[in-house]
């Protein structure tokens, strides 16, 4: 489902060049749950949004369904981090002006609608929240909140960028039960993550160190 | 979700900065309406006030002397049918409200005590309607035959419900009813009567002449003043044109120091404004990188994070030219009341301005914005979301 071929991915900061990814390349089928694992600065967020369709590589291609991400015009790109992809950070990202009910409304799909995201509240524990604001829930809430957005529109690819990084082991551990039940469900999931419990939770862990596959 | 709610909510949500970029166009749409009424109420006071001075442009016989002209008791004359000719005419369209005038001394008026007067006799005939141009309202003086309106010194001489006395040319003695009395301030009328044309023609035995007439010209340095000068010619090359520079000049220069004064501060304060108002932009950008970051994450493209940010400029635009329209509107009506003495009853919203307004200043506070929008439109989402 999806193909990444030998991409490099350099940044040029004062002066000095440094390769995030060098010649990466890896499939993910349809259902893999993935780990991507490796110390921090090896590249692991360039590689997932590069995969989101929010890097551009300098070589190399991402392919999704057999078409090459980022040879698609504005709208289809646009299109495809819309239905395709779900993201999940570590900062949660909330929107603080909006209630968690509309934070997850944002995702606009059609499939974000109430019945669905109650259900998906419920499932979460968030239901009796769903018209408190960002500022009045815990992280493990927000955090759950963030999970719910992202998987509203029932994307075929999660790809949540060290989801648990803020989380307590207990919410830790919920946020890893759902996206489990993300990848039951037939979902695919691309993890990184530094905590070693919440990579053991993929079934395939790749690893980077240095911008390369190892 | 729709793009206006989010719009709203976020404008509602960061308070502080959305009232300050709504006091400034509050502020700018308040001191454009403020200022721009009142620079119109000085326009309408300087006109009335010109109508209350009476008429700014004389058209005397070529040659006549203007010392003689107030001071003996006769001077050049023409036909009064010449006022006929220039309303009639299609070239003539410099003035307006043109009034035939036949205005001498007459040295030796008895007042009813007996005593002698030198006075003023001016005879008006009916202020003529040009032909080729719209029609308005009467200006000069409308005295109907029989009556006569006294001057306010003259008046003190001449008790209440008596006539007017005065003994024509010929020997015999003309007896007018008294219509109006004057107030005090109206010029050289002050010690003077104003009669129907006719019979000040009758009693100095001067059929048909007049020796002035008196016109509205525009209060304006534009030149047609100059205009007026050379159609009169062009039409009657016997007759000249004199501006009474004195008055028109001090009005015309009090309502040019007007628009001179709007036309640095409104410009200026619109700039100091959209400045800070443009700061308000960029700043609200840097605050909202990720979210802007997660929009882009989410597969919302550039034109609707361009969207939001202008969508917001364009809200407070609107609702800052409203407000600002009516405490504009009410600083002037404030003040203008102190400051106008003729026409602070008139002095009301300008609701063609309002229209203006609510145009003007959301596209203006959309520019400002626009350069923050655009750069909001640019932001890096992998940069602002990456944990790496």
């Amino acid at each position: 489902m999806l193909e990444v071929k030998n991409i490099t991915k350099t940044y040029t900061k004062n002066g000095s060049t440094f390769t995030a990814l060098n010649d990466v390349s890896l499939n993910v089928d349809k259902g893999d749950f993935a780990a991507i694992v490796g110390p921090s600065g090896s590249g692991k967020s360039t590689l997932l949004h590069t995969i989101g369709g929010l890097i551009k590589p300098d070589l190399g291609q991402v392919f999704y369904k057999g078409e090459n991400v980022y040879e698609k015009n504005n709208r289809n790109a646009n299109l495809y981090r819309k239905k395709s992809i779900g993201f999940v950070f570590q900062q949660f990202h909330l929107l603080p002006y909006l209630s968690v009910f509309e934070n997850i409304r944002m995702s606009d799909g059609k499939k974000a609608n109430k019945k669905s995201i109650e259900y998906y509240l419920e499932k979460c524990l968030l239901l009796s929240l769903k018209n408190k604001y960002p500022s009045e829930l815990s992280v493990g809430e927000k955090q759950r909140t963030a999970f719910i957005r992202a998987i509203i529109s029932e994307p075929d690819i999660l790809l949540a960028d060290e989801p648990t990084g803020n989380l307590d082991p207990e919410n830790s551990r919920i946020l890893m039960s759902l996206i489990t039940d993300f990848h039951k469900k037939g979902g695919t999931v691309l993890l990184v993550s530094h905590d070693a419990e919440s990579a053991n939770y993929a079934s395939r862990k790749i690893t980077l160190q240095q911008g390369k596959l190892i | 979700m729709n793009p206006f709610r989010l719009v709203i909510k976020e404008l509602i949500y960061r308070k502080v900065s959305s009232i300050i970029i709504l006091l400034t166009v509050i502020a700018a749409s308040t001191v454009s309406v403020a200022v721009y009424t009142l620079s119109k109420a000085s326009e309408n006071e300087t006109r009335k006030i010109m109508r209350e001075q009476g008429l700014n442009l004389y058209i005397f016989p070529k040659g006549t002397d203007l010392i003689d002209f107030y001071s003996v008791n006769n001077t050049l004359t023409f036909p009064e049918n010449y006022v006929d000719v220039l309303a009639n005419s299609k070239t003539f369209d410099a003035v307006r409200h043109l009034t035939g005038i036949l205005q001498l001394k007459y040295p030796n008026w008895i007042d009813p005590n007996g005593s002698s007067h030198q006075i003023v006799v001016m005879g008006y005939k009916d202020e003529a309607m040009q032909r080729f141009l719209s029609k308005q309202e009467t200006m000069g003086f409308d005295v109907a035959k029989g009556t006569v309106h006294v001057g306010a010194h003259l008046s003190v001489n001449i008790p209440e419900n008596e006539t007017f006395e005065i003994r024509g040319t010929n020997g015999e003695l003309y007896e007018f009813e008294i219509a109006k009395r004057l107030a005090e301030g109206k010029g050289m009328i002050d010690q003077g009567v104003a009669f129907n044309l006719d019979d000040l023609q009758e009693i100095l035995d001067m059929e048909d002449q007049i020796n002035k007439i008196e016109a509205l010209g525009c209060v304006c340095h534009d030149g047609r003043i100059n205009n007026a000068r050379s159609q009169v010619q062009i039409i009657f090359s016997d007759l000249e044109v004199t501006e009474i520079s004195s008055i028109a000049d001090a009005r015309e220069n009090q309502r040019l120091m007007m628009n001179k004064y709007g036309s640095f501060i409104i410009p200026f304060i619109l700039l100091i404004s959209l400045l800070i108002s443009g700061m308000l932009f960029y700043s609200n950008v840097s605050t909202r990188k990720y979210e802007i970051g997660i929009f882009k994450a989410m597969g919302n493209s550039k034109s609707f994070i361009l969207f939001m940010f202008l969508f917001k400029a364009f809200i407070l635009g609107l609702l800052g030219s409203i407000a600002g329209f009516f405490i504009g509107s009410w600083l002037a009506e404030y003040f203008g009341k102190e400051i106008f003495r003729f026409t602070s009853m008139s002095i009301k919203p300008l609701w063609s301005i309002f229209g203006y307004g609510i145009i003007i200043f959301p596209l203006l506070w959309m520019l400002s914005s626009w350069i923050p929008a655009l750069l909001a439109s640019q932001v890096d989402a992998a940069k602002t979301l990456s944990q790496d």
